[in-house]
């Protein structure tokens, strides 16, 4: 089996390059804001809009994603519709797995989440990150404990945040 | 990176969330580490640590007991 590459950076590019309509969330957010610690798939909550789930189901084939952790032989046909009729669904794919978030627990749907969200050019295209605030209530609502030992670093983080924007206000 | 932010982290005020992290164990030195770089250079940075791990990991072989046992009695 060959070994993976860019393995979060590929994933992002296809979603950028296919226009999903997505915010950035789970450990991958974490490290854009920041945190050290480690990860390895890409979590998104994608807007459920039929266009961007044609978008979504596109790029996906693209990279012939499959149900990670489902049987072998199990049919799954990836289109709009099926994207349509579920909700959350983790993918392996050719160039790395993606996990699809219709909600995020404890913040709410696409349009909870990009409330709010920062934005980060990543690899030319613009992605959206879920805010740290939401960032941290997801962690603590998700609540394993792979979640809840990334909440100090995330707090010291959001701390820091606040310290620059008080102090840019205090400068403006 | 501002110098305020800078010893926010190295230096932690009493009760804040960077003392409460680095009483939890995390070295916050990594962290600001990490925000000295960009958005997309910290992607690349856990890119290439994930790469690099997988390689270490396929490079592992397993030495036999008997193997180690022989090396030592020279």
């Amino acid at each position: 089996m060959p070994l993976p590459s860019k393995i979060i950076e590929a994933p992002l590019r296809l979603l950028g390059e296919y226009k999903v309509d997505c915010v950035i969330v789970g450990g991958i957010a974490a490290a854009i804001h920041g945190s050290s610690l480690l990860t390895n798939d890409l979590d998104v909550c994608y807007s459920r809009d039929p266009v961007n789930l044609k978008q979504l189901a596109d790029a996906l084939q693209s990279v012939h994603a499959r149900l990670r952790n489902a049987p072998e032989g199990l049919p799954f046909i990836l289109d709009s519709e099926t994207l349509k009729r579920g909700l959350n669904f983790t993918f392996t794919t050719d160039i790395g797995d993606i996990d699809l978030l219709g909600e995020v627990r404890g913040v709410g749907n696409y349009e909870d989440v990009i409330a709010g969200s920062v934005t980060a050019d990543l690899f030319g295209y613009r992605f959206a990150v879920i805010d740290i605030g939401k960032l941290i209530v997801a962690k603590r609502a998700a609540g394993r404990p792979k979640d809840l030992i990334a909440l100090p670093e995330l707090e010291a983080i959001q701390e820091a945040q606040a310290i620059a924007n008080a102090t840019k206000q205090r400068a403006d | 990176m501002r110098a305020d932010i800078e010893d926010y982290f190295l230096n932690p005020p009493d009760g804040s969330a960077a003392a409460r992290a680095t009483e939890f164990g995390i070295d916050l030195t990594l962290t600001l580490g990490n925000l000295r770089l960009t958005p997309e250079q910290r992607i690349r940075k856990l890119d290439d640590f994930i790469e690099g791990a997988a390689k270490l990991k396929a490079s592992v072989r397993v030495i036999g007991p008997t193997n180690a046992t022989a090396k030592q009695d020279h």
